[in-house]
């Protein structure tokens, strides 16, 4: 969808993109000719259209809106029941809480992987560091893990 | 006044540059596989996701490197066949490493992502108004797993689709012309009937028909060893595309399925040997239609046909 400012005869560019609220887009357009402002706001049909196509609404260097706005993942719905899925603890069998740290390079590693198998994979491979021992999920252990789960 | 086409770009989002990268990801993810094979039907409960799996187990015997992407997310069953429910997905540099099957087939199914007392369900702005994203959102989420999970290096690649015969054709619109279809029947026409409506809508598009497995084609008395009746179809309807082999239907085989059990696992029969036989024929099909493209590629070769 583009937007043209008729006087002008110019393109008119995104200036912000409001977080969905109610099913509802709120996204300000301004005229780089004339200055001249206007809103999209979108129905929520139209909104779950951009969320169904995985796309983002707003400059790339804002932050994102639309598919991605929404705090969490966006389809979190799908996982209605994971364990651990955003913490560095987690119960033993016996009830006991142990913790186990992530380092940076192996967060960042995680955080390549889609939003929807990123819970379990925390929690499967905090669960497999407890079993070597580890209270720290390193790069050395998620690639021991890759090797255990026979990847 | 300026039209659509005179105005460059969006004003920002970049939505329809999204939507090509979103592409661009997929295709460098497969490009080191050989065959991109869609198992569909149109037809419900006619075995498809067995036949897929066991025809990737008879591929991987031969020395293949298979994988199988379980395209029904809302009934999605190869996470349990091949035994891999409790899978842990772990990340590399850059993408998310698959599973494996005891027999060495990488698996994505949703089966190991939510458990099968729930339903697949997506975040909404539009609750109670799925049909309207719904087929949308799901072809979105088979995007993300294709560009997210390391492909590698394979020589097939297997999608268990899900059924209907208009699923089937969204399918190939969205994997595009590299990949061929095998479809799946059983020996009775309410399903041949469904199956050739599948054909039939396939033939309009650009993705190449292999041809179709008659699965529950007699059953297998063990006792017995001999292959008996299931359905009385004697004169059966002609689909208009290549039989690559019929299956008997097994219980010992559904009960490895349900168990998660490879096939390489299970005792030689009748059965096994139809399945490598389909897999024998699968592959020659594979070859000629590689060979086919290889024709078309050369110069003058389409004016020539």
């Amino acid at each position: 969808m583009k937007f043209l400012c008729v006087p002008c005869d110019s393109p008119m560019k995104i200036q912000t993109v409001g977080p969905p609220e109610r099913g509802s887009l709120s996204i300000v357009y301004s005229c780089p000719e004339c200055g001249y402002e206007i809103a999209m706001l979108t129905n929520a049909y139209e909104t779950q259209v951009v969320q169904s196509l995985g796309v983002r609404i707003g400059p790339a260097d804002a932050s994102p809106a639309g598919a991605s706005a929404k705090a969490g993942c966006p389809f979190a719905a799908m996982i209605p029941t994971t364990d651990g899925a955003d913490g560095e603890t987690t119960s033993a069998p016996t009830g006991e809480t142990i913790s186990v740290r992530w380092t940076s390079g192996a967060e960042a590693r995680l955080a390549n992987i889609p939003e929807f198998v990123r819970p379990m994979a925390r929690t499967g491979i905090e669960k497999f560091a407890r079993d070597k021992g580890a209270l720290e999920v390193n790069e050395e252990i998620l690639d021991a893990a890759r090797e255990f789960f026979g990847m | 006044m300026k039209g659509y086409r005179d105005i460059a770009g969006d004003g920002g989002s970049r939505v329809l540059e999204q939507v090509a990268e979103q592409r661009t990801r997929i295709t460098d993810g497969l490009a080191a596989v050989r065959h991109l094979v869609a198992v569909g039907s149109g037809k419900g409960g006619v075995g498809k996701s067995t036949l897929t799996l066991h025809l990737a187990g008879a591929l991987r015997a031969r020395g293949l490197r298979v994988a199988i992407l379980d395209a029904d997310f809302n009934g999605p069953s190869q996470a349990r066949m091949a035994g891999i429910q409790d899978a842990v997905f772990v990340p590399g540099s850059h993408k998310v490493s698959l599973p494996k099957t005891r027999n060495g087939i990488a698996v994505f199914s949703m089966g190991s992502v939510i458990p099968e007392s729930a339903a697949l369900e997506f975040e909404s702005a539009a609750p109670g108004d799925s049909h309207t994203w719904r087929a949308t959102r799901e072809f979105a989420l088979l995007t993300e797993i294709l560009g997210s999970f390391e492909w590698g290096e394979l020589d097939l690649l297997m999608f268990d689709l899900p059924p209907g015969a208009e699923r089937t054709v969204q399918y190939a619109d969205f994997l595009g012309p590299r990949t061929s279809f095998l479809l799946v029947t059983i020996p009775s026409e309410v399903s041949r009937g469904v199956v050739a409506r599948s054909v039939a809508a396939l033939a309009k598009g650009r993705n190449r028909v292999l041809g179709y497995v008659e699965n529950m084609s007699g059953y297998y008395c063990r006792d017995c060893n001999a292959i008996k009746p299931l359905f009385d179809s004697p004169m059966p309807s002609d689909l208009g595309i290549p039989c690559l082999g019929t299956v008997p239907f097994d219980p010992e085989l559904a009960r490895h399925c349900d168990s998660g059990i490879p096939l390489a696992e299970a005792p030689s029969t009748p059965v096994l040997r139809a399945l490598e036989n389909v897999a024998q024929q699968l592959l020659e099909s594979l070859a000629a239609s590689a060979h086919d493209s290889r024709e078309l590629r050369r110069p003058g070769a389409e004016s020539s046909r």
